[in-house]
């Protein structure tokens, strides 16, 4: 069993408690699952629980009843950080010498647990940096399970998996867990609700405001989950509900990218072909296709970013028909990357200079950008200082700042919750509005049947499909749009 | 991307690392002790052979390899040959004044740079970092502590590699421009470093909380999956060193190549 009474809980260099008073307390063989807004100490909580804080991580807590499990394992959600061996079978082993097992038996023990886990490889000495995403996580969980836990920690285990993967591990948890108590931080629920028996809800000063059986939760805290972003099952009707119809525009017939024969390279290999293909202005491109099909590869190319070869051709705004980075913009994964300045304003402000913006505009068009993309109030902040959310809307805004073409966007919803997506599909449609053209790359089929007007299908490196969406905007109601 | 490179395992990779570890720094030491470029030449193509034939790498990276190994050997010698001081003059021009005395103080300065690369090499080619550190901790009882530490460092290189080329293409889409001269490269250094400092202070960090969560330093006794104990290939490998340096003791003195015995 796991409790703690009246805990508090407050990180230096910040003013406020994180947690006041929150009493809680888990039986053996539960399964609960904790929800909450970012920011809500879900993470925090769940360490707390584990005893990570305060014996690894130094944060002062104080409770009047505490009471951890000794034996527990936690899986992390960040697949190349939780790793210190370079290979599979060397990374389990690495739990087995903590445990003191014997040599002789852990040849054996190792491909059980990886057994478990659905991790059937033909040599077990495999280099951990080859497997997939999905794969990596499997391997955290066998590792895990090489503790011989009674209570599992999943803190967010799929964040950073796509579809594929994330059902991958889930079905994988459900099956090693049977036996044992699970605690799990998570904001993308659809998988996760088969497992759990209990739902607890933080709000965002980390105070708990629901505590009950998932079906009663969900129909009874709907509107709680929508507004902090949690991804429940079906959020996607919900929020195109609300959505209202978007206009097309009419200038939608003039190209801004053309292709012909075009190939992107990686390492001397062709990685990528389109063999003729246009990107209009006002389009909202997405593009799709499985992990590492060559999505990623093609906005690079496009980019001119990798070696390319065959016809490309660019009609941007300052007739100079090459790649000029002046009049697209491109937005990373990882924002933290692009980031250049010492605060949110410098790093605006360095695009406006690099633009053929006039000076004596900068300080107004900062003030209204900042306002949009709701940064005023940290304009000053070290860019590295700030939310994940607000990070994301810095990298999108530095790009969008000084008057470009067209917007290419690597996955930028990726790993964010509800809120933040929403927020930020909203701006690109916003942006769209003010004549940019949109192109992303997604996995999230709801995002390009709500707002893209193509989508491309990229599978095995190669330009499958292309697909005109708009026509489906503008005709049917939004009624029957979201029938499956 | 992948930085991994396939062998063929030799003896060479059976060798206790921690054995071959002390053997090679003892070498690298009393080398340093030697003044008879004659001496290194022998010594030179013993090892060379061994790096030639005894790694199981494939010939293009022995090559490649091969190609930084000439260049330190070019420049160590020809600064000293070029510029280094003497009495016997064989040929000035300019600044560039060759003499007897420093030409052979470059031969020797190169060859001593060669043998270090050489042994080096041969050293980093057959060795299995894990290994090294399993047997640091087996033989030379390294605190695990450290050696795991050192082992998840290797671990995020690769990492840092990709993070390193995604920051190149970022920087170059947000147009940075870098000033010229010294300034310049400055503001490289701070734009590169603080950004993927930042990516692995922090990934190293939850890299650690994850090993703590995993049990480790719960007690100081473990178990190890490698067993690294001592073969007959270690005896061999200082069976053929000893001999090897015997040879080339005897062959500089009665086979000599350059006409000098003791250069400093």
């Amino acid at each position: 069993m796991l409790e703690v009474k009246n805990l508090r809980a407050k990180y230096p260099n910040e003013t406020s408690l994180l947690f006041k008073d929150v009493s809680l307390s888990i039986q053996q063989g539960e399964k609960v699952l904790l929800v909450g807004p970012s920011g809500s100490g879900k993470s925090t909580l769940l360490q707390i629980l584990a005893g990570l804080i305060p014996d690894v991580i130094e944060v002062p807590i104080k409770a009047d009843k505490r009471k951890i499990s000794e034996s527990y394992g936690m899986v992390f959600q960040d697949p190349d950080a939780q790793f210190c061996m370079p290979y599979v079978d060397e990374e389990i082993a690495f739990v087995l010498e903590n445990r003191n097992i014997s040599q002789q038996n852990m040849a054996f023990l190792i491909s059980q647990y990886l057994d478990r886990v659905g991790l059937q490889l033909a040599d077990e000495h495999v280099s951990i940096q080859q497997l997939s995403g999905g794969m990596k996580q499997r391997l955290a969980i066998a590792s895990v399970l090489a503790l011989e836990p009674e209570v599992l920690f999943l803190d967010e285990p799929t964040a950073m998996l796509d579809q594929i993967g994330t059902k991958q591990v889930w079905d994988t948890l459900k099956e090693v867990s049977e036996d044992k108590t699970v605690v799990i931080v998570e904001h993308k629920i659809d998988h996760v609700l088969p497992l759990v028996d209990r739902v607890i809800i933080l709000d965002e000063i980390g105070a708990i405001v629901a505590d009950g059986e998932p079906n009663d939760i969900f129909s009874r805290f709907r509107s709680k989950l929508y507004q902090y972003g949690i991804w429940y099952p079906n959020i996607w009707d919900d929020y195109a509900q609300q959505l209202p119809n978007y206009a097309q525009y009419d200038n939608m017939h003039q190209p801004i990218i053309t292709m012909d024969s075009f190939h992107g390279y990686y390492q001397k290999q062709i990685k990528m072909h389109v063999n003729d293909a246009v990107i209009h202005r006002g389009d909202w491109l997405a593009i799709t296709g499985e992990n590492g099909s060559g999505k990623s590869t093609l906005m690079l190319a496009i980019m001119q970013l990798i070696k390319t070869s065959g016809e490309i051709n660019y009609f941007l705004s300052d007739n100079s028909n090459t790649c000029d980075y002046r009049k697209m913009g491109y937005v990373f994964q990882n924002p933290e990357l692009q980031f250049i300045t010492n605060s949110v304003y410098a790093e605006l402000e360095h695009s406006l200079k690099n633009s053929d913006v006039h000076p004596e505009k900068f300080a107004d068009r900062l003030e209204a950008h900042l306002k949009r993309y709701n940064l005023y109030h940290v304009k000053d902040h070290h860019p590295y200082q700030l939310s994940i959310g607000q990070k994301k809307r810095l990298s999108v805004a530095t790009a969008t700042i000084a008057d470009v073409d067209i917007l290419l966007l690597d996955e930028p919803t990726f790993g964010q919750d509800a809120k933040n997506t929403f927020q930020m599909l909203e701006l690109f449609e916003e942006c769209r509005k003010n004549n940019i053209t949109i192109v992303m790359v997604t996995h999230q089929p709801e995002i390009v049947e709500l707002y893209a007007t193509k989508e491309w299908r990229i599978k095995d490196g190669e330009l499958m499909e292309i697909l005109d969406l708009s026509r489906v905007q503008e005709n049917i109601s939004k009624d029957d749009m979201y029938v499956y | 991307m992948s930085i991994s490179v396939s062998y063929q395992p030799t003896w060479l990779h059976q060798i206790n690392p921690s054995f071959k570890l002390l053997t090679l720094t003892a070498l690298f030491i009393g080398l340093l002790f030697v003044h008879n470029p004659n001496f290194l030449l022998y010594m030179i193509t013993g090892i060379a052979v061994l790096y030639l034939f005894g790694t199981g790498h494939r010939w293009k990276v022995i090559g490649l390899l091969a190609i930084p190994l000439t260049i330190i050997f070019l420049s160590s010698s020809t600064t000293m040959i070029f510029f280094g001081e003497g009495e016997q003059t064989w040929f000035k021009f300019g600044l560039i004044h060759i003499t007897e005395e420093s030409f052979y103080r470059g031969i020797h300065l190169g060859l001593r740079s060669m043998v270090f690369g050489l042994l080096s090499l041969l050293f980093a080619l057959t060795t299995r970092p894990v290994y090294l550190f399993y047997s640091t901790m087996q033989q030379l009882k390294l605190k695990p502590k450290y050696a795991y530490s050192f082992m998840a460092a290797i671990r995020m290189l690769p990492i840092i590699v990709e993070e390193f080329q995604t920051l190149r293409q970022a920087l170059k889409v947000r147009g940075v421009q870098y000033s010229k001269g010294v300034k310049g490269m400055y503001e490289k250094v701070k734009l590169y470093a603080i950004p993927l400092l930042a990516q692995s202070i922090r990934r190293a960090h939850r890299i650690a909380v994850a090993m703590e969560a995993k049990q480790f330093s719960k007690n100081n006794k473990r178990t190890f999956y490698y067993h690294l104990g001592y073969t007959n290939k270690d005896l061999l490998f200082f069976f053929i060193l000893v001999v090897w340096l015997i040879i080339s003791y005897v062959c500089s003195n009665q086979f000599t190549v350059f006409p000098v015995e003791y250069v400093r």
